[in-house]
């Protein structure tokens, strides 16, 4: 294994994040204006994967309206729409959709592997039929990209292979061979998530310094803020932990409000939790009325912890399970429903 | 998109997408050169360059080493390099963000300049010049090159980042040892310390002549090939890896029968094709800058050169340049029947003053209004479905002049102002038609599209408008236009039945 400092040494340069920033805008404006003008299949897809760098990052959890009102002026006539409906669909986590999209794109003649890797993705978000899903992602990542190799990471880390799946994201990192700092940014969150919160005996350093490597490279992302955030906290260091989140508090994500009313909650100042709490209730059930499968499992864990509505949480536990019973999703709900019993 | 969004690999950071690459005499002195490569297509309205990236523009001297199916272009092993690189972002005295840049000259000199300063740098004996900064798209594809059939230009109101560097060509070039040259540009990382694992990336994208990659080796007609793309790119300019170059001559001749056979007519002799094919594998932009460099020689170089006589331009590629009209008709007829698409000219012209490249396009306004209502589609498109349909409550009175496409209807609004508006597209089987405002609007631009869709037994119609606000705010323009979309489709709602 690459020692974690020898990693730190040659991780590869990207452009600024700043600037990254500035040209996704850009960019992502610009694709909405294309598919204005033209109407063409090429810029919805453009726009899908634009917006769900913004949702995924940037914490704008308004790309996914627009995803949405993008879904609902496409229909699924052609091979590359109904690709493109399936990749919406994914993204809000209406899989079963997605599924049915795929079928189309399929009957249209769009090309099999296209498919036939939409459809991994989305047997892999559901849990469902893991053993081909790994055989095919480990076929797929024997090209050595980064992108193939930070799916597969992430398969093996929910099937418990802990070790190998730290191997395989190092292995991404290796293998970037372009200079955006969103794919780098991403690979950095992976291994924070899986020394931080997947591995039987979670090691916080190391989760902290893959999450700081993932802000550096993408100073507005904002999951890697609140989860370092949140080790911050952990660790006592309130300051820190509220420089991480008050950056970040304009993307309107619900996460940052109540990781920070958290903080506040604990430095004694719970009236200014509890506003950001009341807050943070609001925004998401504003949420779960436009993406109820999409917010479900975040909102259930609010409503387990600083949210303080068992019933709430288990409701959206079970709707989460019953969209995709992957092995967290089943172990959120056997958490919480024991929570429950215990408190009754 | 003559190399626009060319590769998977490229598609990562599009600041470091090469688009385009671009060289003639300048049209403000003739005794110099000028050399321009863009990255980042489909730019909005502000963008950046990557700090961490080192943009070549290369120029090697050639010569014609043969002729007729014997073509053969020849670099010389030495190479003049500009090498353009650039800063993070600063905050200026008004905390604005600006970026710097440095342009590396062949002889190791540096000009530091700041971005979108048109005024650009120079040195100071004057020999070189040099800009950085966001321009116009000077690029226009205006077919759909898989169904190859004219289409509205793809890249209207697109922005790219762009570099120039401008040079007193007898002092830098020396065109007395010989004046033809070919030039290519490529984006690579800047070298950074990566020993212990991995490998250091050679190249992101590299680009000579317009469509090497996008229509040549990737032609769209030729479903189910091999994307090499990527392959591509990671060669080295003016030396092609001699173990590929089988693979890329073999993809260069089989898409040129595809595109020689588009018309269903054979123009290309099978030896004059593989001559042709064999002159595009060495991918460099040929100019010769002792001859007359014009809008209209691009390519003349190699053309002449395949038929067997001495060219009689610069070739070269000038801002205005219609390189895929003329790409497409030595394709398909090898210059029998001039192909024309479906746009002359880019989004705005290039400037005859430097840095030559127009200024970028401001952030075209969509105003969109929606209303789902219970009558089934066609019931509602026959009435709104008529271009001069009289409808709409705040209209007057609308007349027509003609019918179907370019159709012209005057519209009178109960204010008394005149709207002229053109149809563009009328597609009755989809329910949908464009258009645009000729006048009575203060905008510029200004795209409309009407449409019904089916939606459960009922239906949505959606009308949208696209425009840049004209010597008005934006904000001005768009409750005009709004109000317009909004009043009308409301006015459907007691007539057709709301969805509530």
């Amino acid at each position: 294994m690459i020692a974690i400092d020898d990693l730190d040494r040659c991780l590869p340069a990207a452009t600024d994040g700043a600037i990254a920033a500035l040209n996704h805008e850009s960019a992502r404006r610009r694709a909405w204006q294309r598919f204005a003008q033209a109407g063409r299949d090429e810029d919805a897809l453009a726009i899908v994967e634009a917006e769900l760098v913004s949702a995924q990052f940037l914490g704008d959890v308004e790309a996914l309206d627009r995803i949405e009102d993008l879904a609902r002026r496409l229909d699924d006539e052609t091979a590359t729409r109904a690709l493109v409906l399936a990749r919406m669909a994914s993204a809000t986590h209406r899989f079963a959709d997605a599924r049915t999209h795929l079928a189309k794109a399929a009957v249209r003649g769009a090309p099999a592997g296209v498919v036939d890797r939409q459809t991994l993705s989305v047997d892999q978000a559901c849990g469902a039929n893991l053993d081909a899903v790994l055989d095919a992602r480990q076929r797929i990542a024997k090209a050595g990209r980064t992108e193939d190799l930070v799916p597969l990471g992430a398969l093996l880390a929910d099937l418990d292979e802990f070790a190998h799946a730290d191997r395989v994201y190092r292995q991404a990192v290796a293998a970037y061979d372009d200079v955006s700092p969103f794919p780098l940014a991403w690979t950095c969150f992976q291994l924070g998530m899986l020394w931080g919160e997947q591995v039987p005996e979670p090691d916080f350093d190391l989760a902290a310094t893959w999450y700081r490597r993932a802000v550096g490279y993408v100073p507005g992302y904002v999951r890697a803020r609140v989860h370092l955030s949140e080790i911050r906290m952990r660790c006592g260091d309130g300051i820190e932990a509220t420089a991480l989140l008050e950056p970040v508090i304009s993307s309107g994500d619900p996460e940052v409000r109540w990781r920070l009313a958290d903080v506040l909650a604990a430095h004694g100042d719970p009236e200014s939790a509890r506003v950001h709490l009341d807050g943070v209730r609001m925004r998401y059930e504003a949420l779960l009325a436009k993406h109820l499968l999409a917010f479900a499992d975040h909102a259930a864990e609010f409503y387990a912890g600083s949210g303080n509505d068992p019933a709430r949480a288990r409701e959206l536990a079970r709707v989460n399970v019953a969209n995709r019973p992957t092995r967290r999703a089943i172990a959120q709900l056997q958490a919480i429903e024991l929570s429950a019993e215990a408190a009754s | 998109m003559s190399d626009h969004v060319d590769g998977p690999r490229s598609i990562g950071d599009p600041s470091a997408d090469l688009s385009d690459l671009f060289a003639f005499t300048s049209p403000q002195d003739p005794k110099r050169t000028v050399l321009a490569a863009n990255v980042f297509p489909s730019a909005g309205e502000s963008a950046i360059f990557s700090n961490v990236v080192d943009h070549g523009i290369m120029v090697r001297r050639v010569r014609v080493a043969g002729l007729g199916n014997d073509a053969k272009f020849e670099a010389a092993a030495e190479e003049l390099r500009f090498s353009f690189r650039f800063g993070v972002l600063e905050r200026d005295a008004a905390g604005e963000p600006i970026q710097r840049g440095t342009c590396r000259l062949p002889d190791g000199r540096e000009i530091r300049f700041l971005v979108n300063d048109e005024k650009g740098a120079s040195t100071s004996d004057g020999v070189f010049r040099v800009f950085g900064g966001l321009r116009s798209d000077p690029f226009f594809l205006a077919w759909l090159p898989a169904e190859l059939k004219p289409f509205p230009n793809l890249l209207q109101h697109d922005n790219v980042l762009c570099m120039v560097v401008e040079f007193d060509t007898d002092r830098v070039l020396d065109p007395g040892k010989g004046s033809l040259f070919g030039v290519a540009a490529e984006t690579v990382p800047i070298p950074q310390p990566r020993s212990l694992i991995g490998h250091p990336v050679p190249r992101i994208d590299w680009v000579g002549r317009p469509e090497q990659t996008n229509m040549r080796l990737n032609n769209p007609a030729m479903s189910g090939t091999d994307d090499l793309r990527d392959l591509w790119n990671q060669q080295q300019p003016f030396a092609i890896a001699k173990e590929f170059e089988p693979l890329f001559l073999q993809r260069l001749k089989d898409s040129f029968v595809n595109w020689d056979m588009r018309d269903g007519k054979q123009d290309w002799t099978p030896e004059a094709l593989a001559a042709n094919a064999r002159v595009f594998l060495d991918d460099f932009l040929l100019i010769d800058v002792a001859k007359p460099v014009t809008d209209k020689s691009h390519l003349e170089i190699e053309r002449s050169t395949v038929n067997g006589r001495p060219y009689e331009t610069g070739g070269g590629r000038t801002v205005d340049a219609d390189v895929i009209d003329v790409l497409i008709t030595w394709l398909v007829n090898r210059d029998r029947e001039w192909m024309q698409g479906g746009a002359s000219g880019a989004t705005k012209p290039g400037m005859k003053v430097f840095p030559y490249f127009a200024t970028p396009n401001t952030e075209l306004q969509t105003v969109a209004e929606r209303v789902e209502l219970t009558a089934a589609p066609d019931k509602v498109w026959a009435l709104i479905g008529k271009f001069g349909g009289a409808w709409h409550p705040l209209v007057a009175r609308i007349s027509v002049v003609g019918s179907g496409v370019g159709e012209l209807r005057m519209i009178e609004t109960r204010d008394g102002k005149e709207i002229v508006e053109r149809l563009d597209v009328m597609d009755n089987g989809k329910r949908f038609y464009r258009y645009t405002n000729i006048a009575g609007i203060p905008a510029s631009h200004y795209t409309g599209m009407m449409e019904v869709k089916p939606k459960g037994t009922g239906c949505t119609v959606e009308w949208r408008a696209q425009f840049l606000a004209n010597n008005q705010p934006d904000i001005v323009v768009r409750t005009i236009v709004g109000t317009l979309l909004k009043t009308g489709l409301e006015s459907l709602k007691p007539r057709f039945g709301a969805v509530t």
